[in-house]
């Protein structure tokens, strides 16, 4: 973390078009006192990882309501090693069963949060990520 | 709403009988079914062929198609942002092969075929597959979705401007109403934007806005008005408040009756009475505990029958998964068997009728929608509330109020904020609503193959065409269109074409 606040940046990717999640996300953390870079929709890897870097992200956020991510996360991983970064990547969304879970963990994927997921936990582990990073 | 209602409380204004003016009661005075049909779409046309024969052989009686995120936001299976997402979420339709595969052996003559598939594509898909089988155009009937103002903000984008979204959507209505005569080519499609939370009300209100204004284009054109309002129909949502659910398809048919009637000038009686079809609310489901969807899908079911639909789709158990495996689509079709055929809820018309709380609901939904409507018109046009970001920032507004009310409490959801299972035992269904599948590399593959086997001379020669008819505002775009289908064109070139002729960047992500 560079000047005391937590940044994040969120978004979706690939298609996926079911924003309700990633916006409702966007104000926790922001009402949490973290900043938010919002990409909204239609995001690459590419594009997440880039952005990432122009912004000096903390956090990496992700909202998924399809099974693109299954494809596309391990893609944006792979595209962080190359480019050695280390900003942590976390993902929630209510379409990610346990089995994806231990996927994404298994991918390298700092937080994964699911339907049962509550506010406070979310806030908290990204703030806390993003404090470490 | 108050504890309870009495005879003062009714307005009584309203006397007619279903089937009479203003069509409050029902648009038919006969007792008849509705069709019964859940969301289809999922791989590629081969494979969703199978499953909407399936389904048919299970006592479905109409089709619904959705297409994959690609062919819903007009991209070809083969383009980078596509990729991951090409056949799940609906079905990959890209060109007319698919579409041969994809209505392969159905009944086009016999059966109302509906889709949420951007439209000017739809119906130049089913109109070449008819032509080739021998089906005449005039006897296709079912209907396609024109969400032009919506579009962008809520799930359909199209990174179209405003203008050319119109212009698809008014130009491949008045083709339908001249070509597929019996076919609905404007279906009102409030479900969608609804989903980010919208009161009943509202929901209704931004679809009288569009129909509205999607008329008097339509009219100015030179189209007559008792050509095209007989076949516009509206597909509704329905959320867990039942009551107002019903007060409100019974409002919509009122208004609807009246603005064509009195404002539009409309003669025809079918030009007065709208066909409503209904998909219930995905937003009501749940993750949490599936099987609880079951429940949630009856209930709303039961009122939308006692409200007297069309057609109805109820969205499936798995729905906060994926759109519906085979289970979840038995389960929906076999809910509506059962109300049709073990209860009495279809036997009697508008079985509400008459009550003083749903007569007395009914007439303040009314209110309320048009004072709505009044209050968009006086913001300035369509296309400045579009440009300007006003819908966006109401729909926005509706997903905050929405969560804030789950947040409180004020909104209870049975296993989301109240009524929880630890995961461990919120077991049933779960196998069947987490099921998933993988991409279809196959689709992107085929879609490849075949650009590669066509000659790039008649390509080329079909996306000039397309961006020559762009070009020239004063033409309808959709003869350019099916002829570019019919040469093997895809939806993805032909969109990009259809750019050019606006003066837009061709490429996008």
């Amino acid at each position: 973390m560079t000047q005391g606040r937590v940044r994040v940046v969120l978004g979706m990717l690939g298609m996926d078009q079911h924003e309700v999640g990633a916006r409702v996300v966007a104000g926790l953390l922001r009402d949490g006192g973290m900043e938010v870079v919002y990409l909204g929709k239609f995001n690459t890897p590419q594009r997440f990882a880039t952005v990432a870097d122009e912004e000096d992200a903390d956090v990496i956020g992700i909202s998924v309501h399809s099974w693109e991510y299954l494809e596309l996360v391990p893609e944006l991983m792979k595209l962080l090693a190359e480019r050695h970064s280390r900003v942590p990547v976390v993902v929630g969304g209510s379409v990610i069963t346990p089995e994806d879970e231990q996927t994404l963990a298994g991918l390298g994927v700092a937080a994964v949060f699911g339907a049962g997921a509550t506010p406070e936990a979310i806030v908290e582990k990204v703030r806390a990520l993003g404090a470490s990073s | 709403m108050k504890p309870f209602y009495t005879r003062e409380d009714a307005g009584g204004r309203d006397d007619s009988k279903p089937g009479e003016f203003p069509y409050t009661r029902g648009i038919r005075a006969k007792r008849g079914s509705w069709i019964q049909r859940g969301l289809s779409g999922e791989g590629d046309a081969k494979h969703s062929n199978a499953q909407l024969k399936a389904l048919l052989a299970k006592g479905q009686t109409g089709i619904d198609v959705i297409g994959d995120s690609p062919t819903m936001g007009l991209l070809d299976p083969d383009a980078p942002l596509a990729r991951a997402a090409v056949g799940s979420q609906g079905v990959s339709l890209s060109c007319l092969e698919d579409y041969r595969e994809l209505l392969d052996g159905l009944p086009l003559e016999s059966m109302t075929i509906s889709s949420s598939v951007p439209a000017p594509f739809f119906i130049a898909g089913l109109a070449l597959v008819a032509k080739e089988r021998g089906v005449p155009l005039d006897a296709l009937r079912g209907s396609v979705l024109q969400p032009p103002f919506y579009a962008e903000d809520c799930g359909y984008a199209m990174h179209l401007p405003f203008a050319l979204r119109m212009r698809l959507a008014c130009d491949s209505i008045e083709y339908c109403s001249r070509q597929l005569p019996r076919f609905h080519g404007y279906l009102e499609d409030t479900y969608f934007f609804s989903e980010v939370g919208l009161t009943p009300a509202e929901e209704m209100a931004l679809g009288f806005l569009q129909i509205r204004h999607i008329s008097k284009e339509l009219v100015r054109r030179g189209v007559e008005i008792d050509r095209f309002a007989p076949r516009i129909a509206i597909l509704v949502n329905c959320s867990m408040s039942l009551f107002h659910e019903v007060a409100k398809i019974r409002a919509a048919r009122r208004i609807f009756a009246t603005m064509m009637r009195d404002e539009f000038g409309a003669r025809d009686p079918r030009s007065h009475s709208v066909v409503i079809t209904c998909h219930t609310s995905g937003l009501s489901l749940t993750a949490q505990q599936p099987v609880n969807n079951v429940v949630r899908g009856a209930l709303q079911a039961m009122a939308l029958v006692m409200a007297g639909v069309q057609a109805l789709e109820i969205s499936a158990f798995d729905e906060g998964y994926r759109t519906p495996g085979p289970e979840a689509h038995l389960v929906g079709l076999r809910t509506q068997q059962i109300l049709e055929l073990e209860t009495d809820v279809a036997q009697v018309i508008d079985p509400m009728g008459g009550s003083w709380f749903i007569e007395r609901l009914t007439d303040e939904m009314e209110e309320e929608i048009r004072s709505l409507v009044a209050r968009f018109e006086s913001r300035g046009t369509p296309e400045q509330l579009c440009d300007r970001g006003v819908f966006a920032a109401f729909f926005a507004e509706a997903m905050d109020r929405r969560h804030r009310a789950l947040s409180s409490g004020e909104l209870k959801q049975v296993g989301v904020n109240v009524h929880r299972l630890p995961p461990e035992e919120d077991r049933l269904l779960r196998g069947e609503a987490e099921a998933k599948g993988r991409p279809w590399h196959s689709a992107i593959e085929r879609s490849l193959e075949r650009k590669r086997a066509r000659d790039p001379e008649v390509v080329q020669r079909g996306l000039d065409a397309v961006a020559a008819a762009a070009r020239d505002r004063d033409r309808n775009l959709m003869p350019a269109l099916v002829a570019a289908m019919a040469d093997g064109l895809t939806v993805g070139e032909i969109t990009q074409a259809l750019r050019r002729g606006y003066g837009l960047a061709e490429e996008r992500s």
